[in-house]
């Protein structure tokens, strides 16, 4: 076992283990991806109040729902020519969490929220993205009132950072769109 | 036969990774606030466990002892993010779940222990059940503690309301504290200070 051995075993197999890992990953790439969109459509309709959407369905009911696209700046879908659906981004406790947030014609109440979360706490931070959470959204009226913009509904016990976290996701993507509320409404 | 029967029973109680050799605690607390994400980080962990136990177990005559712990953590990690690629293109509603736990199995104890105190000196097979075995002795533990976190901190069992709404109506309150880490350091150790006497020592 001298050392020209360790390198040499070391060095083969680090070479495998890349060649492993990159052929999984550029196999597994589009499928993965394909994920990610379906998933990305089932918020979005269901941010709309749009039930029954599965990762079957999901791409045409996109097409048959959605009726305009904007991936600009600001960006929004609008979905059966009247709920603006809006995608959010924010900090949770321990990571990124991000969701979509479906506003009605008039921009005063809330149609639906999904939510979801890079590594939150399991059973408390990650309860965000329970229907028991994200229910309470629906039909929520919103408050303008100059810049302030309110919503009232519970936090999770237990995951305090969490819940902030969206509090303020949901706070900062509003403020973003109050201009374009505005010109809308 | 009954020798190998024995890596895999003697593990669920008298050689119990979690209540005897007191691994794998850290995992065995975050992730056992809710039954269904403790079942499949058991699963995952069992899978991880035995697979590696077996690569390393075929590795192991020509491991240099110098840079041994490396090479188990090489093939453990490689491992790990093999299964998690194919459930995120596969399984995805099953990988977002796992997502967080999978990170946490690299860093299980069990997992290397395993490999530093068995694969590394026993035949391939034996090693590959000596893992599942371990996988299911971490996993049951988890099981029992996240039985009782559920039950009494949220009052449902795998997300369904197990305690009649009449309960709360005479006062019955959850127990916030169940759902919060330290108490499942408490469950482990009634489990282990109910588990002892029965071992004779």
């Amino acid at each position: 076992m001298n050392d020209r051995y360790i390198f040499r075993y070391i060095i083969i197999l680090v070479l495998i283990v890349s060649v492993l890992l990159s052929g999984a990953a550029m196999l597994l790439k589009p499928y993965q991806d394909n994920n990610k969109k379906n998933e990305q459509r089932i918020n979005i309709l269901k941010a709309a109040g749009i039930t029954g959407v599965d990762k079957n369905n999901a791409e045409q009911l996109f097409e048959q729902h959605c009726t305009t696209t904007n991936d600009g700046d600001l960006p929004y879908y609008i979905i059966d020519d009247k709920t603006t659906v809006i995608p959010m981004q924010g900090n949770g406790l321990w990571g990124p969490i991000w969701g979509y947030i479906g506003l009605s014609e008039d921009f005063q109440t809330i149609v639906g929220a999904v939510f979801d979360h890079k590594s939150e706490t399991p059973g408390l931070g990650a309860e965000i993205t329970t229907d028991n959470f994200q229910s309470q959204f629906s039909g929520k009226e919103m408050k303008r009132n100059g810049d302030n913009i309110t919503v009232e509904v519970d936090a999770i016990a237990g995951a305090t950072r969490t819940s902030d976290g969206v509090k303020d996701m949901i706070k900062n993507t509003l403020e973003a769109y109050k201009a374009y509320f505005e010109g809308n409404e | 036969m009954s020798k190998n029967m024995n890596l895999i029973t003697a593990p669920l109680r008298k050689a119990n990774p979690v209540t005897v050799l007191i691994l794998g605690i850290c995992s065995a607390l975050a992730v056992t606030a809710k039954l269904k994400p403790a079942i499949v980080m058991a699963l995952s962990v069992t899978v991880v466990t035995a697979l590696s136990n077996l690569v390393i177990s075929l590795l192991r005559k020509g491991i240099p002892s110098k840079i041994r712990i490396i090479v188990q953590l090489i093939v453990v990690a490689t491992l790990v993010i093999i299964v998690d690629q194919f459930l995120k293109a596969f399984m995805y509603d099953v990988s977002k779940q796992l997502s967080v736990f999978v990170g946490l199995i690299i860093t299980n104890c069990i997992v290397m222990g395993r490999l530093e105190a068995f694969a590394m000196s026993h035949k391939p097979w034996e090693s590959f059940l000596d893992g599942i075995g371990n996988g299911l002795g971490y996993g049951s533990i988890l099981v029992i503690v996240a039985f009782f976190r559920e039950l009494l901190g949220s009052g449902t069992l795998f997300g369904f309301q197990v305690i009649p709404q009449g309960l709360y109506n005479l006062g019955y309150m959850n127990n916030g504290l169940m759902i919060l880490p330290p108490m499942a350091l408490i469950i482990i150790g009634i489990i282990i200070w109910l588990q002892k006497p029965e071992e004779g020592k």
